[in-house]
């Protein structure tokens, strides 16, 4: 029997589970990179990244790149995140799994 | 209780974009397309060079062979790994990295092979022609062997060098029956200009042209 309550539904959104699925991969990640990668515009990312961060499961860096003088944003999944990730994937699988006939 | 048929498509579909997105992350470039389309004319200069020398009954020997193909190999190679470099930096991303060291990984033992049996064929055994189609077969393994992070034109790549080299390997043994090599240098360097040149040109200029940041 599957605890739908146990979906998690800041990552359930499509465009935060882009997100997650990136970090989750490989982190950090620029905010420039994300956004082509995602194909998302600047005002949508942010917004995610924002949900994302309240919850604590990304975490915003600002760092200076040794070849410029520009300020560089970059994101990463934080553990509370990887946890939260982990755990909206096996919710998944179950679904899946309990909707396959016997 | 059942899992209602749309909670399940959701599941499924959330899935397929976790993984798509997980692979499409891990994608690392081992050949950086300025570096292969600089080593890519520098490879047919060799191969015209060898050719002309050869023609004009200039002596362009095993050893003169080796050495300039090994030149081609360390300047390219130096080229590869300073933009690799420049482009992690402009990113703000360290230099060695996962992708870098998996990269290696998958690389260097077949390269390593093939140096040393393509090497051996060319100063020991003489056999300068079979000497290249063993660089060309084994440089088709070790891009193949990033299958598993790489962007597809570089797959592209290691099949046009294995099926290119199969091929040559198959006319080659055809042409040199009896232990007598009919191939000579200029056969060895119109294999090497025709792979590490034109298919690196073509390479080269196809990722250029190719749309940023896309899974070409």
């Amino acid at each position: 029997m599957i605890d739908f309550s146990q979906l998690d539904r800041v990552i359930h959104e499509k465009g935060r589970l882009s997100i997650m699925s990136l970090l989750a991969a490989r982190s950090p990640w620029g905010f420039q990179d994300l956004k082509s990668e995602l194909d998302m515009s600047d005002g949508n990312l942010i917004t995610h990244l924002r949900t994302l961060a309240k919850e604590n499961y990304v975490r915003e860096d600002k760092t200076t790149a040794l070849n410029s003088d520009r300020p560089r944003t970059t994101y990463e999944i934080t553990s509370a995140g990887r946890i939260a990730f982990k755990g909206y994937i096996k919710v998944l699988e179950a679904i899946v799994k309990h909707s396959k006939p016997q | 209780m059942p899992t209602p048929p749309s909670l399940q498509t959701t599941a499924l579909d959330h899935l397929r974009v976790i993984r798509t997105l997980m692979e499409r992350s891990n994608i690392y470039r081992a050949v950086s397309a300025p570096a292969a389309l600089i080593g890519g004319l520098l490879s047919l200069g060799v191969a015209i060079y060898g050719i002309s020398q050869n023609l004009l009954s200039k002596r362009f020997g095993n050893h003169e062979f080796f050495f300039a193909w090994l030149g081609v190999l360390v300047i390219t190679t130096i080229i590869n790994l300073f933009l690799l470099m420049r482009e992690a930096g402009s990113k703000g991303q360290p230099f060695i990295t996962d992708g870098l060291r998996m990269a290696l990984r998958a690389i260097v033992p077949p390269m390593l092979t093939g140096g040393v049996l393509g090497g051996c064929m060319i100063w020991l055994s003489h056999d300068i022609a079979l000497g290249a189609i063993v660089w060309v077969l084994c440089y088709g393994l070790a891009l193949q062997a990033t299958v598993s992070f790489a962007p597809r034109s570089i797959i592209v790549l290691a099949r046009a060098f294995l099926i290119t080299g199969q091929v040559l390997a198959i006319v080659f043994f055809l042409q040199n029956q009896h232990g007598m090599s009919k191939w000579k240098e200029d056969e060895a360097s119109f294999t090497l200009g025709l792979t590490f040149g034109l298919f690196h040109i073509i390479y080269g200029i196809a990722v250029f042209f190719s749309k940023p940041k896309s899974n070409e």
